[in-house]
């Protein structure tokens, strides 16, 4: 059986609880902090002047080469518990440091506008029978 | 007997299947356009980068398997970029499960044979040929091996690349790999180029519909041809025969007078008029000459080229333009009439002058060919026109 698709999400969507529990998500931040024992990592993010953190379960990555402070892009799916909140458990992550994070934004929006665009109206544009 | 029973019963059913797969007309009702015109959409014979949501919903086409339809679009190949998130062996070939973002698909990428192959022999020469320095071909190619069975070994978590021809087995869609290689995109840059160019290529090409397709749906293509062919031959043959009519500057003539200009137009005729001809075949030919003689000439009329000055059994056409008596007489009308109070201001109107024509030299004179000789005579400073349908003379 093949896994739900990992849509892309800006990581402040994740962190204000904007995504449903259970989504396969795809999101990026900076490696902050990387506890190997507990198998837990924190990406975090800039926008509009706040920092917003990411909690990523990484028990289906390990082992892995920590690089603190470079950009990650991960993908699995949103969990919730008591005791650490919302958390990412990873089925990928990659180190993508040097990522041009503006163009990935754009190219994030862009799709999204597009699919927009198409459920919204352009579906309507059946071929005349 | 039984046995054989059950033989035929299972070709029976074979056929069924396969004659249900053939093209034809079947796949016109549910919008689909006709297969013979696919080959004219670009897209079709292009790797279509669709999303692969979108591979998963595309509809299959009734008329050939393994054809695929995006809005009207036929879609045999497509271009996908993702990264794997499964992965599984098979003897042959790995299957890789590729996500793009808006969909999961499985990938049949088949395990490089020669690489297999050549891996022993490159290592067997390696011990030979390195003391000598210098470049070396063994040492270069092994590299080269190298380089492609790294691009060709993916794990989870990797950029994958894949084109090939969709298929669905046992009810699931799947890319058979025609080519695939894994790509390093250590700065997303090579994703994030293909997430901006996707909706650009969806919104230019693959969200419209293909123009030719739409304006030759729904007639079969032998008709519009054969239409178009009969119109151009008409054309040719009114062409030819008013061409004549002014060479000659004939005023009057019979209808098998001309018949035999049109000769040759129709094929047979020209082809077989020296030689012997099958009496049926000449009688064919010589009815399709009648019925082309027919047509162009009542195309004429309706032009207002020629006209029928007197309806008799002796069939007499008026060419028009050569036509001196009608000219003379239309002139002295509008002559005589331009002085009476009623026209002097603004001239005689077309239809008062064609009521006095029709008076004085023939009931059959119709409006288009006054109109004719009109601008005939205006042409030649015999008259001239104070609006569109008011004449004088000075």
């Amino acid at each position: 059986m093949l896994p739900e698709p990992g849509v892309f999400h800006f990581p402040w969507e994740i962190s204000s609880g904007a995504v449903q529990e259970g989504a396969t998500v795809r999101t990026f931040g900076r490696l902050t902090c990387y506890q190997p024992a507990d198998s837990q990592a924190v990406l975090s993010s800039q926008h509009a002047s706040t920092q917003h953190q990411v909690k990523v379960q990484t028990a289906f990555v390990e082992p892995f080469h920590p690089i603190l402070g470079a950009q990650y892009i991960v993908l699995g799916e949103l969990e919730s518990t008591e005791r650490d909140g919302v958390m990412v458990r990873a089925r990928v992550l990659n180190c993508v440091d040097g990522v041009d994070l503006a163009s990935l934004q754009r190219a994030i929006n862009e799709q999204r506008r597009y699919f927009h665009g198409r459920e919204g109206g352009a579906d309507i544009q059946q071929p005349p029978l | 007997m039984c046995a054989w029973d059950s033989v035929c019963k299972s070709v029976r059913y074979k056929c069924c299947k396969v004659r249900r797969g053939l093209p034809g007309r079947g796949g016109m009702e549910e919008g689909e356009p006709p297969s013979l015109l696919w080959g004219l959409d670009p897209i079709f014979s292009a790797y279509a980068r669709l999303y692969v949501k979108d591979i998963l919903q595309i509809k299959e086409s009734c008329q050939v398997p393994g054809i695929y339809f995006y809005k009207l679009h036929p879609i045999f190949k497509v271009d996908v970029l993702g990264t794997v998130v499964y992965k599984r062996e098979r003897e042959d070939f790995f299957c890789y499960g590729v996500d793009d973002s808006t969909g999961v698909i499985n990938c049949l990428c088949w395990k490089d044979e020669q690489w297999k192959d050549h891996s022993e022999p490159v290592n067997g020469s390696k011990a030979l040929v390195t003391n000598h320095g210098g470049f070396n071909p063994a040492e270069q190619l092994k590299k080269l091996l190298q380089a492609q069975h790294s691009s060709s070994h993916v794990e989870i978590g990797d950029t994958l690349r894949v084109r090939g021809p969709v298929k669905t087995s046992r009810g699931q869609r799947e890319i058979m790999a025609s080519k695939y290689y894994k790509v390093t995109d250590s700065v997303l840059a090579v994703q994030i180029s293909w997430m901006l160019e996707v909706p650009q290529l969806y919104c230019r090409f693959y969200d419209k519909p293909f123009p030719l397709t739409n304006s030759v749906h729904g007639s079969t293509v032998t008709d519009a041809d054969g239409a178009s062919a009969h119109t151009s031959l008409l054309g040719r043959a009114s062409c030819l025969l008013k061409d004549f009519l002014r060479e000659k500057a004939i005023e009057r003539f019979r209808p098998y007078d001309l018949r035999e200009q049109l000769v040759p137009l129709v094929s047979c005729l020209s082809q077989k008029s020296s030689t012997q001809q099958e009496p049926a075949e000449s009688q064919s030919s010589l009815k399709q000459l009648h019925n082309l003689f027919c047509e162009t000439l009542q195309l004429l009329q309706d032009e207002g080229l020629v006209f029928r000055k007197v309806i008799s059994p002796d069939q007499v056409y008026q060419v028009t333009e050569n036509d001196k008596q009608l000219h003379r007489v239309t002139k002295d009308v509008i002559r005589e009439d331009s002085k009476r109070e009623k026209y002097a201001e603004k001239g005689c109107h077309v239809l008062h002058i064609l009521s006095c024509v029709r008076q004085r030299y023939s009931p059959n004179v119709s409006k288009t060919v006054m109109e004719v000789v009109l601008k005939s005579l205006e042409c030649n400073s015999d008259i001239i026109s104070i609006t569109d349908s008011h004449f004088t003379v000075l």
